[in-house]
């Protein structure tokens, strides 16, 4: 039994913060109210001042298992989602061998079953995620797979992906989409502009994801499929997504990584590698235009893009370094600290976009502070402080722009069927 | 605070340009006595790491380097465990075991000498990587037109040619606009970055490139085989649009204009057999040059722990 005292209760539905007491048991959220009163055998935690909201759910991680696990593995990624306050994530299926098959999407979910959170997987569209030949998408599904994706990749021919659509759009499951023109995106190392001039690396212009986005989301419209678009980095491609949703007659998703929101092409300098990542980081007007269409509904969630790499490949040059960056851990304290804490939007639009939406579009019932809901929360508190160091992050990499920086909130508690997962 | 690399030209002051080249002249008047060495880096190694074909800059680095006594020792790519698929990472621990002093890197890949530095206390000098910076290419260019004007405030210099893949182009844009000089692009627009420098103005079109009045005409080398996909039809087709062509080097004769180019040149692209009789062609004086930039760079860096 716990009993939170003095809480600020956030919610998808409203800015306001409702300040109440809230007492768990048995896992379940049992009263909220300002008159309850503390149970004897209840632990008391006085959250004075401090955030009680849904925890998170991340949409689209790399936990790097089977085949990567220097990088991460599903245990360590999961502790690092805890401390980032995120109690349930969807894999990626570039691991390798690619989770393109029943036997080894078992493996990963028994795995992700081992940990305390909720660990869903996607699985490929096509083996090996080559392009060319259909994955086991029935197996899959019999797993409980609803995502399908190349991730890293797009489909490059857009017939195979025509055809998968087809066939497995009555199987309830949806695609998911990395959007690159590969012979346009080149060394995919770096958006085309000052930047990549001054380094000297070729350019992977805006106009090779968008030019997919709206592919995919034409294959979607032609074979009445679910797209997801995922991680749009560029203005015109988040643009050409709301055309889309406006016309009303595609199921059409798409996400938004934080580091697209809050980073540009500027802040590479020279050559720092935990500033490179696919698609890559455009401009600072990219950045407020995607700003503009979080608020305004055009991304249905915030999802990391959870890219662990080594220390060892990000100290190598540019090119060669691996795409990618950490993002569990650094998410929704630098929401807080870039956006929340300034009004640019309130904790309901975290709380949408990062713990109920992303629930909701895998198929999970969404865990608000209500009476009789699952006790899957976490406590913020906004005074706090959280400095990224490497002891503290819990992830095998630490291929982040936050590394040993200071931002404002901490997350004090995190929890998950009335189970403390983390307590600071 | 002594500077360990020299990676690019972007990280150096103006009083560091101007210093390099001044201590240049010194080096350079060397070359003239009989003796055409002193003992400055006596008992310090350099280590040459070509991991791209080169003869000019090679031998060049290496000439500079004994002119000044210090141990080189050419790290062969082909035969070494480099080949054999050792990280980057590995040679350099094993360089760093060995205690050299100096690295001088050429490599394919922008960005490569920069992480080589952070991992050694040697001295690392890019000697070109990628389409990034070639900084010891601009210092002899920039020494080079000193020479002629040794003010190059205002001065017009029209770099032609494959500007989009050049790590000469950016290195020598930059330091020629550092010292106060105007610098102009002209080529096929597949080979102009879409997203300029500020202070660079660009030209598509030779004759209008000619009407901003050049001083000094900067030729750069225009190759095939690096594009991917085609930037444009042929070479016959280059030469004829951008080249300097003989009726060309008649104008530009008699309006004084200077020639420069980093070399090699491609005969029959770029430029016309005429041009390396140009009594105005500034190529040969920036091969010399650069024996002379190279070495008061390497008297000028300073190891970590020294």
């Amino acid at each position: 039994m716990l009993f939170l005292s003095n809480c600020l209760i956030a919610s998808e539905d409203s800015p306001a913060l409702i300040p109440a007491h809230v007492l768990v048991e048995n896992g379940r959220i049992k009263a909220i109210g300002n008159g309850l009163t503390k149970p004897d055998q209840a632990r008391e935690i006085d959250a004075k001042g401090r955030i009680l909201m849904p925890a998170m759910f991340d949409a689209h991680v790399h936990f790097r298992e089977p085949g990567f696990e220097a990088k991460e593995n599903i245990a360590s990624g999961a502790r690092a989602a805890i401390n980032g306050g995120v109690t349930g994530i969807v894999m990626m299926p570039n691991t390798s061998p690619a989770l393109d098959n029943p036997a080894t999407i078992r493996t990963v979910l028994e795995a992700g079953r081992a940990t305390p959170i909720t660990v869903l997987t996607s699985g490929c569209i096509t083996k090996g995620r080559h392009g060319k030949e259909l994955a086991a998408i029935d197996g899959m599904r019999n797993l409980g797979v609803k995502m399908l994706t190349d991730d890293g990749d797009s489909v490059y021919d857009p017939a195979v992906l025509y055809r998968a659509m087809l066939y497995s759009k009555e199987f309830g499951m949806f695609f998911a989409s990395h959007c690159e023109v590969p012979e346009i995106a080149g060394l995919r190392a770096l958006t085309e502009g000052p930047t990549a001039f001054r380094l000297g690396i070729k350019g992977s212009p805006a106009c090779a994801e968008e030019i997919i986005i709206d592919r995919d989301i034409r294959l979607a419209h032609a074979t009445g499929a679910h797209i997801h678009i995922q991680h749009v980095s560029s203005a015109l491609g988040m643009e050409t997504i709301r055309w889309w949703k406006d016309r009303g007659d595609v199921k059409v998703t798409a996400e938004v990584a934080p580091h697209h929101l809050l980073f540009s092409e500027d802040d590479i300098g020279d050559f720092d590698t935990n500033y490179k990542m696919n698609p890559p980081l455009r401009t600072k007007l990219d950045n407020a235009k995607l700003l503009e269409g979080l608020k305004q509904g055009v991304f249905d969630l915030i999802a990391t893009d959870h890219a662990p790499h080594t220390a060892f490949e990000k100290s190598q040059d540019f090119v060669s370094a691996p795409n990618g960056v950490t993002g569990l851990e650094t998410a929704l304290i630098s929401l807080y600290h870039y956006y929340v804490h300034s009004n640019v939007f309130g904790w309901d639009l975290v709380v949408k976009r990062y713990s109920a939406e992303p629930r909701r579009f895998m198929g999970l019932e969404p865990v608000p502070i209500a009476e009789g809901k699952p006790a899957e929360f976490l406590l913020f508190n906004p005074e706090g402080s959280t400095t990224f160091t490497a002891d503290y992050m819990q992830s095998r990499s630490q291929n982040t722009p936050f590394i040993n920086q200071t931002l404002r909130g901490s997350i004090d508690l995190v929890v998950k069927d009335g189970t403390i997962l983390l307590e600071r | 605070m002594p500077r360990k690399d020299l990676l690019d030209i972007h990280s150096l002051s103006r009083e560091e340009i101007i210093s390099l080249l001044d201590q240049s002249t010194p080096f350079k008047e060397i070359f003239t006595r009989s003796v055409k060495k002193v003992p400055a880096l006596k008992g310090k190694s350099v280590l040459m790491l070509f991991y791209e074909a080169s003869t000019r800059t090679h031998s060049s680095f290496e000439v500079a380097a004994k002119r000044l006594s210090a141990d080189v020792t050419n790290f062969d790519v082909p035969s070494s465990s480099i080949s054999k698929g050792e990280s980057v990472r590995e040679t350099i621990e094993t360089l760093q075991a060995m205690r050299t002093d100096y690295i001088i890197v050429r490599h394919g890949r922008s960005g490569l000498p920069a992480a080589i530095a952070k991992m050694t206390n040697a001295s690392v000098i890019n000697a070109g990587d990628g389409a990034h910076a070639h900084p010891t290419q601009a210092l002899l260019d920039a020494f080079t037109l000193r020479e002629i004007y040794p003010d190059l405030t205002g001065k017009k210099i029209l770099l032609i040619g494959d500007i989009l893949h050049s790590r000469v182009a950016r290195s020598t844009t930059e330091i020629f606009l550092r010292l106060g000089a105007c610098v102009a692009w002209l080529a096929p627009g597949s080979l102009l970055p879409l997203y300029p420098p500020a202070g660079v103005t660009c030209f598509t079109d030779y004759e209008t490139a000619m009407r901003w009045e050049p001083c000094a005409l900067y030729l750069l080398r225009v190759q095939m085989e690096r594009q991917d996909v085609q930037y444009f039809p042929s070479l016959r087709e280059y030469h004829r649009v951008y080249g300097i062509t003989e009726a060309r080097l008649k104008r530009i004769a008699g309006e004084g204009i200077h020639i420069m180019h980093p070399g090699p040149v491609n005969r029959g692209v770029e430029l016309c057999d005429a041009v390396m009789d140009y009594p105005l062609s500034l190529i040969n004086q920036q091969v010399e040059n650069g024996i002379a930039v190279r070495m008061s760079v390497l008297y000028s860096l300073k190891p970590n722990g020294e």
